[in-house]
Order: C-alpha cells, then structure tokens, then sequence
C-alpha cells in the first residue's frame, strides 16, 4: 500500500493549506448560482418574468423565516422513526442473512496458500460490507418519498404542519439509523468471522536445543521456528503475517495463538526533499518511473532524500526509533544482480549541527524493511548522545538516506517512508474502516433521497446508481476533464469525427478565430463537467479499506476530512430536496 | 329515514370567513404541460365560522379538487384560495386543520394507536398529551378493541375511523372531511352525522363533500353545488329546498277517509293537488335537477346569494 501524500494531510492542512473549505465553499456558491438560475428560468416560464422572480424570491426568504426556523425536532424524529419502522417492517434485515451468507461462501474461496490470510480476510469483509451497504441505502433511500406520493398517504403528512426541510431530515435520519444498525451488525460480524478465521495455534514438531531451533507442527500450510531465552520464553519467526509466542510450562512448551496479524500500524510522515550530487537544492531524480511521485538519489554521490518531522511526541516512542521503509532500486548496470544496491541513512538536527553515526542497509526492493535504532546511539564523531535530548529536543529532526553504489540509484516517495509510534488499537481502526463505509451510504442516502423528492422510484434508482457509479470511477471523469486529451474537447472531436482528422495532428479549420472558439468552448465544457464531478461525490477517495486492510492506522485527521466532505453533501442534497419539495405538487 | 330539518346555526355564528375562494380554477396538466382536463373553474365561496358547509356535485365534478385546493395540496391555475386569512400553500394553517381525505392514506403497517402517536408528533405535542389524545379519539371512533391492530388488516369502515380519528388529533378548528361517509355502516353513517353536529356544536367550522344527499341535507348547514368545475348553486339549505308555492303534506296514520277529506278541502279552495305520497329526498331532486339543467344549458348560473 502507498498512501498518496494528500492522504497524510492533517485535517486543518487540508482546511486551510490545500484550500479545502475554500474550494468546497466555492463549489457551494457556483452551485447557489446555477440552482438560483434553474429555479428563476422554470418560474419564468410558469409566471412570467416578474412574477418568477417574485416566487423564486417567495421560496428563498421562506426558506430562512419560516422552514429552517419553525423546524422540530419532535416532527424530525417522528418522520425518523417511521421510516425506521417502516424498513424494519418490510425486513430489510435480510440483507444481514445475505451477508452471512456471502462472507461464509467468501470464507470457502479464500486461498489457504497465501502469504498473509488476513489481508485476505480483511477486504473480503469490507468490500461486501460496503457493496450491500450502497444497495440498502440505495433501495431504502429512493422509495420511500415516491411511495409516500403514489399512495398518496402524503396527503395526510403534508396538511399536518410538517415542514420540507423536516420531510427530508426525517427520512434521511430514519435511512441512516437502520443503515447504521446494519453496518454495525455487519462490523461485528466481520469481525468475529476474522478472527475466527485467523486464530489457530501449532503443537511442537522439533524441541529446541541450543544448537537447533525449535519448530511448530504445520497446521494451514505453515509451521514456525522459534527459539526460547533463558527463562523459556521465545517467539517464532513471521510466516502468513503473524508470530506465536512460545512459552515453557512446567516441562511442556505451550505455543500460544497468533499475534501481529491483526494490527494498526501509526505511521508518522515527514516532508521529503533531495539535495543533488554536490548536497546544492534538487527536485530528486526522475528517472521514467511509472509513479509520478518517486524520485531517486544517485548512488557514491552527496545527493541525498532528506524527510524532516516535526513535534514528533517523544512519549510515542520508548526505548528506541523504529521506521519502516520501501525502497525502490534502479540500477544503470546490472552489475551481479544478487547483491542488492546499497544505502546510508542517519539523523541530524534541524540545524545540522549534529548527526548520528552512518547506519548502512541493502535495499529489499518493494518489501518493507523494518529499521530500529537505540535512543542512546553515537554521534558521527563518536560522542555518546541522546536521540531525544541531542537530535530531536522538540521532537523535530532530519532523516538523511543516500546511495552508496555508483552508477545506481534509490527511489522513493514521501509516503514511503515513516516512524512507526506505538501500535494503534485493530479493532479501532477496524471501526474506523466501517465508519468510512458508513459515510458513504450516508452520502448515498441523502443522494437517493433528494432525487426522490422529484424523480419516481425506479427513475431515482438509476440516479442514484449513477452517482455510485460515477462516484467510483470518478478518475475517468478526472482524466477527462485535466483537458489532457489528444485531439481536444468534445466539440473539436465531432469536429474532427467528419473530417477524419487524426487525433494527433493539430486541429486546421483554416481559421484560428473559429479555432480558438471551439477550444474556449471545449474549455467551458470540460469546466463544467469538473464542476459537476466535485459535485458528485468521489466514493473512490472516501475508500479506506486500504488502511485496515494492510494495517495501518486510518488517520483521524482523514476520517474528519471524510465527515466534512459528507457534511457537505448533506446539505447540498438538504437544500436541493427543500427547493422540489416545496415547490412539488404533492396531489398532481 | 331522519328529515329532521337542520337547525339553523347557531346564533353564535359570526361572520368570520374561514375559507375564501376568489376566482379558483385548476387544469390538470400532464408532463409535457399540455391541458388534460379544466377540473374547476372561477370558483369564488366562503365558508364562515361554525357551519357546516357541505360541497355536492357528480363524479368528476371537481370537489376533491377544490379541497385539494383550499388545502395546498395543489396550487391553482388561476385565483387564490385563502384558509384562516393565509394562502392556502401556507404550512402554518395546518396548525388548524384536520383533513379527512377520500380514502383513508394511511401506514398500513402501524396499529391505530401507533398512527395517531404518529400525527400528533407531527402537531409537536407533547407525550402525554398525545397518549390522552388518541386514547380519547380511539374511543370517540369505537376502534377499542381493534388499537393494537396493524392498518392493514382493518375493513374500509375500520379504516374510515382511524383516517377521522387522525383528522381530530389537533382540535382542528376547521374540519375538512372528503365522503365522510362512504364506507360506513347505516349505525357508523349515522354515528358519523350524530359527531359531525356534536362538532360543530363544539364550535368547530367542517367543510365535507359527499354523494350521500340524505347526509348532507341532514347535517349542513349550507351548500354549493358543483358540475363539470363550475358552481351551479349555492346557499343555506333550508332556503334551497323550500318551493315557495307548492305545499307538501307528510303525515303518519292517516285513514283513507281522512286523505279523501283532504283531497275534497284543496279542491274546495281551488288549488291542484300535485301529489300526495312518501316524499322522496328533496335534496335529492334539488340535485337532480339542477344537473340536469346544467347539461341543458352549460355555463355559471348566477348564484342567489340565499342566505
Ligand atoms: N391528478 C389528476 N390529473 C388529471 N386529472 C385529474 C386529476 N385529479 C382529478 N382529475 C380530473 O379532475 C376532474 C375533477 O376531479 P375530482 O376528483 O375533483 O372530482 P370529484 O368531484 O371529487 O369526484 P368524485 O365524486 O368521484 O370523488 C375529473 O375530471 C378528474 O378526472
Ligand atoms: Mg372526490
């Protein structure tokens, strides 16, 4: 897994630094604009152009008078509960019987030969998760309102005082609670059916001796070696992901069951820059590889990757500082291509007045190589320093790595390396995982149930099942849009559609007048187009099953980004629903 | 059948309007906006406080839409409806209103008592309040025994009970209640009179439209008449149903001899005996007739503002 280095923002850099809340709050704005002059241009046609503007305006400043302040919460929950009870009643639960079934089929066709079981597991269970969870949201969401019409029990709801703006929050609300009652009995029993499925112990095959090491029977596909201490304790060796401990009882070794397989690792990133061969600023080296984001340092020189971290809390850390690294060799010769290419890395000050000795390692090219170094270590002149008190006083400090073959290069990216502070909770981040599936189908529910306020059922299922869709694949609609396209827009390609002109070649209508139109309006349109994208949610970026999958703690800091962005999509979706059902006929 | 004339309103009754229609007229648009059907044309009544006023017409003649109408259920094409001085889009006149619709729109799937609990969450009452309100409509209604039962087993008259059981959860002021008495049983039909009098006993303004014409001549107070979208007459029913010149002699026992002697005094005082015999409903012909004269000759007939 490589984390993208917008992932590791903190929620406040992604707010302020990234311009987070300002893009979102110009996108809100644009959109105001574009359903002001919907809403003008069909009053218009209805009432004439004064008269429109009259009822556009009638609808607006009721909007704040009467419909957001005259709410209740009382009615709100009314309207919670009935849908609550009306899914309830009409046993949507039986998407939890789907489940079982489906993990239980799922638990058959894992493969028993594979090198880490639970990063099988893991996403199996989420990934059902997340699909049956959109489908729920998706049926529950865009029938109820349509169903409310067509029997017309909305005739005894909307001569009560209930409110638009309740209509919608209540239905949301109730979705959303039977959707989180099935996400967390979904969690729950994911999470038993995981560790279930992963728990299993060895007996002993081979006593250790004190020139052999011990060895677990093979139990799925896998046995351990271990070797024990003085006081008859050992651990084994990892294999599929996990280790046992190994403990003397009595005269018996017992092996215990697995540990480690099931974990949350708490990177902490730095920022990464590279010096070049003579230790001046550089951009890193590219070398043509398929990542856009990995940069090399060239081997024997002084060009080196430099990652910073700063206000590292020192109580995360206890005796020692461990990173985990993912390096990436490139080599101009191939030279003896088992000897892998070889580095240094050491710490310095932020004022680089001191540096620890040079600790070398050999690349394990696209594993991850796991470093620890003591708190009390040497510095390169040979003092005895402190990591805490002489490198990093306030917790900031430098991570310098370099090549030492000539001729080869390393590779990497700010995401590949990090610290690792004291392990996370699993089952937290396991929870966040299912938080992260379950902001989705709030962002589905509040899709779902906005185009019901205007569209049928059947007619809001396909809406909606676009918005998921699209939402999913949404880096299509992003290629599409960056305006990178050989051969232009979609006015210059039907152009070019007729006159059979390559895609390669410039476009030549022999007037560069009309030529620049076209572009300027392709431009428009695929502006646009960006605009509508962010105005779907993209449920690809929302995914986190990544994280939990491969064990790394899902940064809170992501997961409030995630609330934010949904928070948005509720009241876009709140105040769109407000518009149709206010203005909506309910006995035409 | 009861003829109990209905007594005039009380003399309570202020001139308060309700309801007031100005030139309300509604065409049914499909999808593509084209013209389907003109359901009501310049419609202009009012409905004062603390009377009964009933809305009669054929089928098809436009009176759930009126209703629909005066309730925001659907906008007019032309005109204003009012309801208590506000536009009837206004949400806030909920507040006083109970609906009683044509057929019963309920959750089948919640029990009586659970529904009004519904509705009265919806007035903002408090749980007390609705716990006493809907065990007192339950018992208004005769749904006792039935209270736990889910909607979707209910008969059509079960299900007539709990819709105005849920139209009187607020206290309404004004009672919208659309064929009030389809589905009723001859005991519920007249237990459903009895109430709609005890209301508007109660101060209560009802407005209701029905095809039962013995219904709307025992209770109402006042009517309009509707055919084809226009309002064909409209007044107090008392005014209505008397013929000024034609006399109609109902008695009880009488002998043949008596009706001889009866028969001989008219002759005697050079008058024509029309007909003597069980009097049909006289709304009913009221009704009949001016249908009939509405087919004969379409268009608005002036309104004698019999008050
Ligand atoms: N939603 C609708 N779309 C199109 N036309 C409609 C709609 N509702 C009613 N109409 C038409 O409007 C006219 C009046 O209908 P309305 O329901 O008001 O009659 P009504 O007097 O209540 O009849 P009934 O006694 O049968 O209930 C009818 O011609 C009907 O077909
Ligand atoms: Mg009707």
């Amino acid at each position: 897994m490589r984390l993208e280095p917008n992932q590791f923002w903190t929620y406040w850099e992604w707010a302020f630094d990234q311009r987070g809340f300002l893009y979102g709050g110009i996108l809100a704005l644009i959109l105001a604009v574009l359903g002001f002059l919907v809403g003008y241009i069909v009053a218009t046609i209805k009432h004439g152009p004064a008269e429109g503007f009259l009822v556009v305006a009638k609808i607006i400043g009721q909007l704040f008078t009467a419909d957001l302040p005259k709410m209740s919460p009382r009615r709100i929950f009314a309207m919670a509960k009935l849908s609550f009870k009306e899914a309830l009643r009409s046993r949507v639960l039986v998407v939890v019987a789907v489940f079982v079934v489906a993990i239980m089929f799922a638990g058959w066709f894992i493969d028993p030969k594979s090198d880490n079981p639970a990063q099988l597991y893991i996403p199996t269970v989420l990934f059902l998760t997340n699909m049956l969870v959109l489908l729920m949201g998706l049926f529950l969401s865009t029938f109820s309102i349509p169903r409310d019409i067509s029997s017309k029990i909305i005739y005894t709801m909307v001569t009560k005082p209930v409110r638009p703006t309740e209509i919608f929050l209540g239905r949301v609300f109730g979705m959303i609670a039977v959707g989180t009652l099935t996400v967390s009995i979904f969690g729950l029993l994911s999470y038993v059916f995981i560790t279930r499925g992963l728990q299993h112990t060895h007996e002993i095959e081979v006593m250790p001796t004190d020139t052999v090491a011990g060895q677990t029977t093979t139990y799925r596909l896998h046995s351990h070696t271990f070797t024990l201490d003085e006081q008859g304790e050992g651990v084994t060796d990892v294999v599929k992901g996990h280790r046992h401990i190994v403990k003397k009882v009595g005269d018996k070794l017992v092996v215990s069951s697995q540990i480690g397989d099931l974990e949350a690792r708490n990177p902490i990133y730095g920022k990464l820059r590279f010096t070049g061969r003579d230790g001046e600023d550089s951009e890193g080296i590219n070398v043509g590889s398929i990542s856009e984001y990995l940069k090399y340092v060239e081997g024997d020189t002084l060009s080196s990757a430099i990652f910073t971290f700063t206000n590292v809390p020192k109580d995360l850390f206890e005796n020692s500082v461990t990173f985990d690294m993912t390096l990436d060799a490139f080599r101009t010769y191939k030279g003896d291509i088992v000897t892998p290419v070889g580095g240094i890395y050491f710490f310095r000050s932020l004022d680089g007045a001191v540096e620890t000795e040079r600790f070398g390692f050999k690349v394990k090219e696209g594993v991850i190589d796991q470093k620890t170094i003591a708190l009390d270590l040497k510095s390169v002149d040979g003092k005895d320093i402190n990591f805490f008190t002489d490198i990093a006083p306030e917790g900031s400090f430098e991570l310098v790595i370099r090549c030492t073959d000539r001729g080869q290069y390393l590779g990497m990216a700010q995401a590949d390396l990090y610290l690792r502070a004291k392990e996370k909770s699993f089952e937290w981040n396991f929870t966040k995982g299912f938080i992260s599936i379950w902001l989705q189908m709030c962002i589905v529910i509040c899709f779902g149930v906005m185009f019901s306020t205007f569209l049928s059922g059947p007619v809001a299922i396909v809406a909606t099942l676009s918005v998921i869709v699209l939402g999913m694949f949404g880096w299509f609609l992003d290629d599409l849009t960056s305006g990178e396209l050989p051969g232009g827009g979609p006015v210059e390609a039907l152009i070019r559609l007729p006159l059979q002109s390559g895609s390669v070649s410039e476009l030549d209508l022999g007037s560069p007048v009309v030529e620049n139109t076209i572009r300027a309006i392709d431009k428009g349109i695929l502006f646009s187009v960006g605009l509508l994208k962010n105005a779907l949610p993209n449920l690809y970026d929302l995914g986190t099953t990544e994280f939990v999958t491969y064990g790394v703690n899902l940064f809170e800091g992501l997961l409030a980004r995630h609330l934010t962005i949904a928070f948005g999509y509720f009241v876009m979706t709140s105040i769109i629903s407000y518009f149709f059902l206010k203005t909506r006929e309910m006995a035409g | 059948m009861s003829t109990q004339t209905p007594t005039p309103a009380p003399a309570a009754v202020s001139t308060d309007v309700i309801v007031e229609t100005r030139n309300l007229g509604k065409i049914y648009r499909d999808f593509w906006g084209r013209k389907k059907v003109q359901a009501l044309k310049s419609l202009d009544i009012e409905i004062r406080r603390g009377e009964i006023f009933g809305l009669l017409g054929p089928n098809g003649s436009g009176k759930s839409t009126t209703i629909k109408l005066m309730l925001g259920l659907l906008f007019p094409t032309s005109g204003r409806a009012f309801v208590f001085g506000k536009e009837a889009t206004d949400v806030a006149k909920n507040e006083r209103i109970g609906y009683l619709p044509e057929e019963s729109y309920l959750y089948k799937f919640l029990n009586a008592e659970e529904t009004l609990d519904f509705y009265g969450r919806l007035f903002d009452m408090p749980a007390s309040v609705r716990r006493e309100r809907a065990a007192e409509l339950i018992q208004r209604v005769g749904l006792q025994r039935h209270r736990r039962r889910q909607l979707r087993e209910y008969s059509k008259g079960m299900t007539r009970r709990i819709g105005l059981a849920q139209a009187l959860i607020n206290e309404p002021e004004f009672l919208v209640l659309d064929e009030p008495t389809t589905g009723l049983d001859p005991i519920g039909t007249k237990e459903m009179k009895d109430l709609i009098l005890k209301l508007r006993d109660e101060g209560k303004t009802i407005l209701l439209c029905s095809h039962q014409l013995a219904d709307v001549q025992d209770v109402c107070d006042r009517v309009a008449i509707l055919h084809q979208g226009e309002l064909k007459e409209a007044g107090r029913v008392d005014a209505l149903l008397k013929v000024q010149d034609v006399t109609q002699i109902h008695a009880k026992g009488l002998s043949e001899e008596a009706k001889s002697k009866i028969r001989e005094i008219i002759q005697q005082s050079n008058s024509e005996l029309l007909k003597m015999d069980n009097p049909t409903t006289t709304m009913e012909e009221l009704f009949l007739d001016i249908v009939q004269q509405s087919e004969q000759r379409p268009g608005a007939r002036s309104v004698g503002a019999s008050n």
